[in-house]
């Protein structure tokens, strides 16, 4: 369960990885998603390795058809990420754009 | 030695008419009618059972077990995601190791089907990491990115993944307690819509409630009064990392690849001893990725090798794989899976496979995986 408590320890570390360069790893499109995420599928989610080989999950924004390939460059960026928490507070967290 | 010398399952299905311990009931009282045993002469119960906490709020099963069984003896609930059922089987196993002359009850059960199928995703994904969470990753998303990332390497298509589903289709067909009994086609997987690309729904086990259960027993004389037992060579229990993206290689399971290691050293006996094996099919991919990691088949050969069928029942190969129809057609009730995995081993050894019996078997291999390869649990049974 979520709750604006672990919402607003998580948030404390999305800095750290906002503006990240890297390469997608693998990926994959969610059509059958759990009940947080049933409004926004299908969307594609993507493994990818930043430059310093760290490995960051997100759901990739802003793309066409062809940038879901294997390989290629994507920088992550602040996005609302789920439905809100009961108490209205807004999940942010990372998301990629293809480069 | 360490011996199993019963096993019962319900049906596995949508059984929208049964509750959880409905279910539990039945498994229970079906295996110790099987062995002739009384409730009071089981010294111990592990119950393997993932989502009664999450879904209906409802913890403390042991209790309700001995509830159930009127008896007042250790139980225990494993819970390893997928692989509850699995761990269940290794805890029991490891607790006769430390007690003499006892028989313990291991009983697996999931009731999936009350709920929605956003529910019971979002029930089933507690046992992924809150990264992957919070990414919107669902274990059908997991698996497809190894399934992805295996397809690009080895330059395999979605094609090569559906065989897998065909033959535990046709296996299903042939097994009364299996959800689905009907045979597909490569067609119908290709045909068939996306759950999270590049698998499909004909690439998926299904959402199902069952319980299954078996009797181990480490006194001499209990197993010469029964009439069928298998002895239990091996069982290994082994973790990894909760996230996919933590581990070495995206498209292998190294705990299922050292759980194999570890048990076939045990036992003593070669990967070309195995005549049958239950493998954990939770997606087409998994089965492929578990024929390589089980060390039957060369790393990225899988692709190939399940096109030729020799996996599947009726083609003369020397290991059948999957006769229960898999977790893809037998159905996949999380915490019964890992005993209904050995279950069918023990009949297929025993001679009780009835219409997908294979001859001459000695040796049969069960894997079960939990999340996506956090857990993985190798058993060996012979006879």
């Amino acid at each position: 369960m979520i709750s604006p408590v672990k919402i607003w320890r998580r948030q404390k570390e999305i800095r750290k990885v906002l503006g990240k360069k890297g390469r997608v790893l693998t990926w994959t499109k969610i059509y059958t998603p759990g009940t947080d995420f049933k409004k926004y599928a299908p969307y594609p989610v993507i493994l990818v390795e930043l430059k310093n080989k760290e490995k960051v999950y997100g759901q990739l924004v802003d793309y066409k058809d062809g940038d879901l390939r294997i390989g290629k460059e994507v920088v992550s960026v602040l996005r609302k990420v789920r439905e809100p928490s009961i108490d209205g507070v807004i999940a942010y967290g990372i998301k990629f754009k293809p480069l | 030695m360490i011996s199993l010398i019963g096993y019962y399952t319900t049906q596995f299905g949508e059984l929208w008419d049964k509750s959880l311990f409905d279910l539990v009931i039945e498994a229970i009282n079906g295996v110790l009618k099987q062995t002739r045993l009384s409730n009071k002469q089981i010294d111990a119960v592990f119950f393997g059972n993932m989502l009664a906490g999450v879904l209906e709020n409802n913890l403390h099963s042991p209790s309700k077990i001995a509830e159930i069984l009127k008896v007042n003896i250790p139980i225990f609930r494993a819970e390893a995601a997928c692989a509850s059922g699995g761990a269940a089987f290794n805890l029991a196993k490891t607790y006769l190791e430390a007690n003499s002359n006892k028989n313990i009850l291991v009983v697996g059960a999931e009731k999936m089907t009350d709920y929605s199928p956003e529910e019971t995703i979002t029930g089933l994904s507690a046992a992924s990491s809150g990264e992957e969470q919070e990414a919107g990753l669902t274990f059908p998303g997991l698996y497809g990115m190894m399934a992805n990332y295996y397809l690009e390497k080895y330059h395999y298509v979605e094609e090569n993944l559906a065989y897998v589903s065909v033959k535990n289709h046709y296996h299903g067909s042939l097994n009364s307690k299996a959800h689905f009994r009907k045979k597909i086609s490569i067609e119908d997987v290709l045909s068939s819509p996306y759950v999270a690309f590049p698998l499909k729904v004909l690439d998926s086990s299904p959402i199902s409630d069952g319980a299954s259960a078996v009797i181990l027993t480490n006194d001499h004389n209990m197993i010469k009064k029964q009439k069928y037992s298998a002895v239990v060579m091996a069982s290994e229990l082994v973790t990894d990392t909760i996230s996919l993206k933590e581990r070495k290689q995206i498209d292998e399971i190294l705990a299922t690849k050292n759980a194999a290691n570890i048990a076939f050293k045990k036992a003593k006996i070669t990967r070309g001893d195995i005549g049958v094996a239950e493998v954990h099919d939770c997606f087409s991919i998994a089965e492929i990725l578990a024929m390589e990691d089980l060390g039957f088949w060369k790393k990225g050969d899988g692709g190939k090798r399940i096109k030729e069928l020799t996996t599947m029942y009726g083609n003369g190969g020397s290991l059948i794989v999957n006769t229960s129809g898999g977790l893809k057609a037998a159905g996949h009730p999380v915490g019964a899976t890992g005993i209904k995995q050995i279950g069918e081993i023990f009949l297929q050894l025993t001679n009780q496979a009835e219409k997908r019996q294979v001859k001459n078997a000695k040796y049969g291999l069960a894997h079960n995986v939990g999340g996506s390869g956090g857990t993985a649990v190798v058993t060996i049974l012979a006879v």
